[in-house]
């Protein structure tokens, strides 16, 4: 290799090596190294560089790609802890079971007698009657004249 | 059930001194007459609640309940007689029914009392209300003529 086209090659690593190296100069480039037999020593790790840049990545074989669709390898499973999600359903169980209020029955009707109870709603309303009865009736003759002539 | 009825009534009169005996903490549920009356069941007389006991009692029990009782009094809205209805014999309640202070707008709370003393021993009625229905109403409905 002659000095001059040494010095243009220098030229052309220089312009490439700052990114401004036109399609052109970097098909020539590429031509000097692969073509060069002997270069001086500080353009060897250039020849290097280029020579690594001009392998072809290795295209799979057809068969190769057949096998790949047949066996596909599965995807390595994301573990999920568990844990969390077990404590979780059981705060919202225990919250749920403890913090609701409990339903109030909108309709009853019990009684007890002797700490027994008494299914019978008639039974139980008669109770609670005869209970209001007896404390209303209480009172002096004057206020019960009183309510009367009110209720006229 | 005897357990779950209790609970179901306890709530009513709570915030109450009174519920104390409601809850049998002060006389035995076994020694009590009981009855405890919710919803369509009371809608002739405008109330929602109605919890009634009974129970004989002895001197001291008969003080404590007195004793809650008339704590309880003190939240009634006032001695106006259209509000309650008073009458003590030898420095205890004989009878009393008290409108105490609402808790919701428009629903009215009673607690009432009644102690008949027979051969040194007592008979104490104890009752709790709610409902729409004024003291007024109550009287009409259930005084006896």
């Amino acid at each position: 290799m002659n000095k001059v086209a040494s010095e243009n090659i220098r030229e052309l690593l220089a312009r490439y090596m700052e990114g401004e190296s036109s399609q052109e100069e970097m098909r020539l480039l590429k031509d000097f190294f692969n073509s060069a037999d002997s270069l001086p020593d500080d353009l060897v790790p250039y020849a290097q560089m280029f020579a690594i840049l001009d392998e072809k990545p290795q295209t799979p074989t057809v068969e190769a790609l057949d096998r790949l669709s047949e066996s596909p390898v599965p995807a390595p499973r994301r573990r999920i802890p568990l844990w969390p999600l077990l404590a979780a359903a059981c705060v919202a169980a225990f919250a749920f079971i403890f913090l609701t209020p409990p339903k109030q029955q909108d309709n009853m009707a019990i009684a007890y007698v002797d700490g027994k109870m008494l299914t019978n709603e008639t039974q139980a309303m008669q109770m609670g009657q005869e209970a209001l009865q007896e404390i209303f009736s209480n009172g002096n003759e004057e206020q019960q004249l009183n309510d009367l002539f009110n209720a006229q | 059930m005897m357990l779950l009825g209790i609970s179901l009534c306890a709530s009513a009169q709570k915030g109450l001194r009174i519920n104390e005996v409601f809850e049998g903490k002060l006389i035995d549920k076994q020694r009590m007459g009981e009855s405890l009356v919710k919803g369509e069941n009371l809608a002739p007389y405008n109330l929602k609640v109605l919890h009634t006991v009974k129970f004989g009692a002895n001197d001291e029990e008969r003080a404590k309940v007195d004793q809650l009782f008339s704590e309880d009094m003190k939240e009634r809205i006032s001695d106006d007689y259209s509000n309650m209805e008073f009458e003590s014999r030898d420095g205890f309640i004989y009878y009393a029914i008290v409108q105490i202070t609402d808790n919701k707008e428009g629903t009215h709370r009673y607690i009432c009392y009644q102690c008949k003393e027979k051969y040194n021993h007592y008979y104490i009625t104890l009752v709790y209300m709610e409902g729409m229905a004024s003291l007024s109403d109550l009287r009409k409905t259930f005084k006896k003529k």
